[in-house]
């Protein structure tokens, strides 16, 4: 029999084990000390301790690999985050003979290099943001710079090649600022990455976050399962993600899923990945970048697709042909997730780990899935992040979705802990998301809906008052 | 005969009732709970009861008005129209009384005309009969009731307060219903208030048969109280005198100086050939079966003194006034001079203030000043600010004879007779913006209130926010039955609570374990629909009770008082900080008013000075020694 690694933890690893259980396999689970009482170490097959931790375990490849052999697993599956997109990760599996669930190490490397990625794309014509390649050394950069900011004007943003995951990002709104910031930024990146190649980019104002989720097998054959939005965000991290995009217009749809195509054709992409998109207001797109792991929102492709993209990965990682064509790929109905995180969105989404989930009750039935790994009495360990579960909908009409979406979360009942639980209910009762419209601004054009009462239930008011008379021993509101 | 729902027209009930041979009965549950259980009756026991009394067939159920709003909010902690609305799905056919006063409705001080009429027209959309009286018979008081109760078509039943002595005549009485007549016109019912059961059943007879023989057709409800022991002799007398309806309760529940019970009027009366019309009595008694069970919870609130009081004859004290009077004498620790005030000062404090009718509130001037005198050994020198507006007349001109200048003279001081002139006569309250009320209570909620919310507001400010806050905090608890909600000395460990929420569902609380742990903290275990939750509180520690200061006498208050150091003086709420910072006061300057026990007190400066520093504010609870604000004593 099959054997499949985890090399991973939280929800994502439980989806992975499902899916590996589902194929006949056997799923190995790896974990720190931090995730000895965790969920997907009790519904793995094996379990493997790497170490104390925390994080430090999980992100040591060798360790990892020395986990792989031990327990005699075929093929890793790397999540999403820890790993996941670490080159090195997947070239240690390759050298090792084994599988990696994912693209070559070789994809990875170019794909998670801006500027290669950059150069792949246009080369194959994928339309970017206006940017340019590593400014040159010294005064001669500055003056490239200039010359790009006189082309298509501030606001423009300063990166650093090597950076990443939002650091090593400044935005410049004039001249002077651009002279003033480039030996800074350099000099931060030198610091910081060890290496001090900045570019810029033109800023796309309020855009929608639009991606497509494609997948490639090693024959050559590349099919997409349409598009996700992803534009609700709190500071670059994903909230909300619905499939597919609420853009009206077929076209412009099917064009960036044709683009998407093509970017994951030039980049000889294999496996699932992601092609990330920003949308203006005037529906240009430009390309982002490719994404090469499972995403935490693959849920509403699946849903509204009926393809289940993980069981895919395995199947393309250990050879197989795809079994579907683009024609066969359809679009049904709305798909919405929203991550449940322990934080309490009212104090700057501050993390609540550390506490135990003291009631644990989840909503079900007619279209609901949960992608999740708490169970009550868990303590949720503060050192890693703070996802709890992945509530995803689906429904016919997006309205019929939005409905479901809301009873869900009225009847979801976490405690012992903050959630951001209360925010979505405030959320699911916007008008503007209630006609699916947002872009990336939406949450600060929308502060207000963190302005909400923490959610109570009637006995949970009344046995207030009963722990009150109980504790007093007698009822002083009735004295 | 045509059976009296609710919902039919005043004029065809008051057609049925004109047209019977019998009598009908009120059931006076909320007369029975105020008397003898101290209004603490929850909503959930009578909605117990709710069925087997709307199948009882009373011509109405007294369920509603005098201090029970005001106890539904403060100590219940039940929205006053909720109950109404909940009682009204289950007994739709029974008509719902009230009672209420001309000028303060359920409040305790009058309030401006179109506060009565607003408050009228919201309850007027729940209550079918309303008893409206005013404790100087005087007229007037009532007119804006009369009219907001005619306008909404709901039956009006003005009351004519009664009493005895030699000024009580059958004429005097006949007079007042002439007076009211002459405002409300015919279509009405008269109801004799007697609230504190005064008088033979021969004196009861006598009046009924004086008003019917000036009103043949006029209907009339007496009222009654049973504290001597004696009401049911009354109601029969004023039955067999014409009377068409009268007051009783349910025997399950009835005390000392409520209600008597209905059964015992029923029977009686049979032997006289007077028929309860329509009544079920096998109705009556399944009421009293379904509640039987339910009193023990509420012995806390019950007459520490058990027994009928037929010295009320002499003291004259309402059957409302009775449990409270009784516990404010254990609370004040004189209930040795009890016999002293109700037999002696009491009786002669009635006849020098004038011999007028002991029910709120003058119930309450009367038994203050009497208190106050007895114990302060200074016969009124220490006037309440409601007696001080009595003797002004702010109330109404005294029905019979005004009280003895000497009165005034110790009350007012030597130039009595200019503020007299100046201030006497009733006091015309301006009408006050009501949006503007409504946007200060949409502050103090945070979210716009309901009407019914504004209108619980406008009587009573500070309590119905409490209340208000209460309900969003603890949710709607009428839910709760008393043996939850009035519990004392705490749950059973592994006790179960079952009830219904608001919304229909069924829970189930455990009692788990009580810890304390070494810094004083309590951690209260309880299994909550199976899940367990904990409760922590903070136990008040010798050092928080040390911060609160030094008790402080009352000479020590007083002399403070005299140093600019205000104080309060007894227990009370605050209702009005006059002055404000940097204010300028003289001796006898009005600072604040403070309120207990129903009863407004003006705190007057015995200094000149400044007023440098305000310690309390509107609506504060404040005990004995409690800063309300300090003065400077200028320096010239």
């Amino acid at each position: 029999m099959k054997k499949i690694l985890i090399a991973n933890r939280g929800e994502i690893a439980i989806r992975i084990i499902r899916a590996a259980q589902e194929l006949g396999y056997k799923a190995v689970a790896i974990y720190e000390t931090p995730d000895t009482e965790a969920l997907h170490v009790r519904v793995a097959d094996e379990a493997i301790w790497l170490g104390d931790g925390p994080r430090k375990d999980y992100l040591d490849i060798a360790k990892v690999i020395r986990a792989v052999r031990k327990s005699g697993a075929d093929a890793v599956h790397p999540g999403y985050g820890f790993l996941a997109e670490n080159p090195e990760f997947a070239k240690a599996c390759e050298e090792a003979g084994l599988i990696f669930i994912g693209p070559t190490s070789e994809v990875i490397t170019n794909l998670g290099n801006k500027v290669i990625a950059r150069e792949i794309m246009a080369g194959a014509n994928i339309p970017m943001v206006p940017g340019t390649p590593n400014l040159s050394p010294g005064d001669a950069g500055v003056q490239e710079a200039l010359a790009f900011a006189s082309e298509y004007g501030y606001p423009i943003m300063l990166k650093a090649t090597a950076g990443g995951g939002g650091r090593g990002i400044r935005r410049i709104e004039n001249d002077s600022q651009m002279k003033e910031q480039i030996p800074m930024a350099r000099a931060e990146a030198n610091a910081a990455f060890n290496n001090d190649n900045v570019y810029l980019e033109k800023v796309v104002i309020n855009p929608k976050h639009v991606e497509v989720q494609v997948i490639a097998d090693s024959f050559g054959d590349v099919v997409h399962l349409g598009t996700r939005d992803c534009s609700i965000q709190r500071r670059n991290q994903k909230l909300v993600e619905i499939a597919p995009s609420m853009i009206q217009d077929r076209s412009i749809i099917d064009s960036i899923c044709e683009t998407a195509v093509k970017a994951a054709k030039a980049a000889n992409y294999t496996n699932a990945g992601t092609v990330e998109f920003l949308v203006d207001k005037d529906f240009n797109y430009y390309f982002m970048e490719i994404n090469t792991r499972i995403q935490v929102e693959h849920t509403v492709t699946e849903m509204v697709t009926g393809i289940d993209i993980v069981r895919t990965q395995i199947k393309l990682a250990f050879g197989k042909k795809l079994l579907f064509q683009q024609e066969d790929v359809k679009i049904r109905g709305h798909a919405i997730e929203m991550r449940i995180n322990a934080e309490d969105p009212k104090n700057n989404f501050m993390p609540e780990g550390g506490k135990t989930v003291s009631i644990y009750r989840s909503p079900g039935g007619y279209g609901v899935r949960l992608d999740g790994f708490v169970y009550q009495g868990y303590t949720i360990p503060e050192v890693y992040d703070s996802l709890l579960v992945k509530l995803t909908v689906h429904g016919y009409s997006w309205n019929e979705t939005v409905d479901r979406l809301r009873r869900c979360l009225k009847n979801f009942v976490i405690t012992g802990l903050k959630t951001t639980i209360p925010f979505y209910l405030e959320l699911v009762n916007d008008p503007d998301f209630q006609k699916g419209d947002f872009d990336t601004s939406y949450l600060e054009t929308h502060a207000h809906l963190l302005d909400y009462e923490e959610q109570n239930t009637e006995i949970n008011k009344l046995a207030k008052l009963i722990a009150d008379i109980h504790y007093k021993e007698e009822n002083t509101y009735a004295i | 005969m045509e059976k009296i729902v609710q919902g039919m027209k005043p004029s065809k009930t008051l057609q049925i009732l004109r047209q019977s041979d019998g009598y009908y009965l009120t059931n006076t549950a909320r007369d029975l709970s105020q008397s003898d259980f101290k209004n603490r009756i929850l909503l959930h026991t009578d909605l117990l009861a709710a069925e087997s009394r709307e199948n009882a067939n009373y011509f109405s159920l007294e369920i509603t008005g005098g201090a029970s709003v005001h106890v539904d909010i403060l100590r219940k902690q039940v929205d006053p129209f909720l109950k109404l609305e909940l009682l009204r799905e289950r007994m739709p056919n029974t008509m719902f009384q009230t009672l209420c006063r001309g000028v303060n409705l359920f409040g305790y001080r009058p309030y401006p005309q179109n506060v009565i009429r607003f408050a009228v027209r919201e309850f007027a959309k729940y209550v079918d009969v309303w008893r409206v009286f005013d404790f100087m018979n005087h007229i007037p008081n009532m007119q804006a009731v009369f009219e907001e109760v005619q306008l909404a078509d709901k039956i009006l039943e003005p009351s004519i307060c009664f009493s005895t002595g030699p000024e009580h005549t059958d004429e005097f009485y006949v007079g007042k219903v002439r007076e009211i007549l002459d405002v409300t016109g015919e279509e009405i019912i008269l109801c004799i208030k007697n609230h504190g059961g005064l008088g033979t059943p021969k004196r009861i007879g006598e009046l009924v048969s004086a008003i019917k023989q000036n009103y043949p057709e006029l209907v009339i409800h007496y009222h009654g109280h049973n504290t001597d022991g004696n009401d049911i002799g009354r109601i029969t007398a004023a039955v067999i005198n014409g009377a068409a309806i009268v007051d009783a309760s349910d025997h399950a529940f009835t005390g000392y100086y409520g209600p008597p019970p209905l059964l015992s009027v029923i029977h009686t009366l049979k032997e006289y050939g007077k028929t309860a019309v329509g009544l079920n009595e096998e109705a009556v008694i399944e009421t009293s079966e379904v509640l039987r069970n339910e009193r023990d919870h509420y012995e806390y609130f019950e007459s520490q003194f058990k027994g009928f009081s037929p010295t009320v004859q002499i003291h004259k004290l309402p059957g409302g006034a009775m449990g409270s009077s009784f516990e404010q004498a254990v609370k004040g620790k004189f209930l040795d001079k009890m016999p002293t005030i109700l037999h002696d000062e009491l009786p002669k404090v009635q006849i020098e203030l004038g011999n007028w009718w002991s029910v709120t509130p003058g119930s309450q001037i009367l038994w203050t000043t009497a208190v106050t005198n007895v114990l302060e050994k200074d016969r009124y020198g220490n006037p309440s600010g409601d007696l001080k507006n009595l003797l002004l007349g702010k109330y109404g001109p005294f029905p019979f004879y005004r009280p003895a200048d000497w009165i005034y003279e110790k009350v007012f001081g030597s130039n009595w007779q200019k503020i007299l002139e100046e201030e006497g006569g009733v006091e015309d309250i301006e009408d006050i913006d009501i949006e503007k009320e409504r946007e200060v209570l949409t502050e103090r909620l945070g979210h716009k209130p309901t009407d019914q919310q504004l209108v619980t507001y406008l009587q009573h400010h500070n309590d119905a926010v409490n209340f208000f806050k209460f309900e969003e905090e603890f949710g709607k608890v009428y839910v709760l039955p008393p043996s939850i909600f009035l519990r004392r000395g705490g749950y059973k460990l592994g006790e179960s609570l079952m009830f219904k929420d608001h919304y229909g569902k069924e829970h189930v609380i455990e009692i788990g374990p009580k810890q304390k742990d070494e810094k004083g903290e309590w951690s209260i275990y309880l299994n909550v629909d199976h899940q367990e939750r904990n409760y922590t509180f903070m136990e008040e520690t010798t050092e928080t009770v040390a911060a609160a200061g030094p008790k402080l006498s009352k000479k020590e208050i007083e002399d403070l008082a005299k140093a600019g150091d205000i104080r309060a003086t007894f227990s009370c709420n605050v209702c009005e900080i006059v002055v404000k910072e940097d204010d300028e006061v003289v001796v006898g300057d009005k600072l604040a008013v403070v309120e207990a026990m129903k009863m407004q007190t003006p705190v007057v400066s015995q200094v000149e000075g400044t007023v440098v520093e305000i310690h309390a504010k509107v609506g504060d609870a404040l005990k004995p020694g409690d800063k309300i604000m300090k003065i400077i004593t200028d320096v010239k």
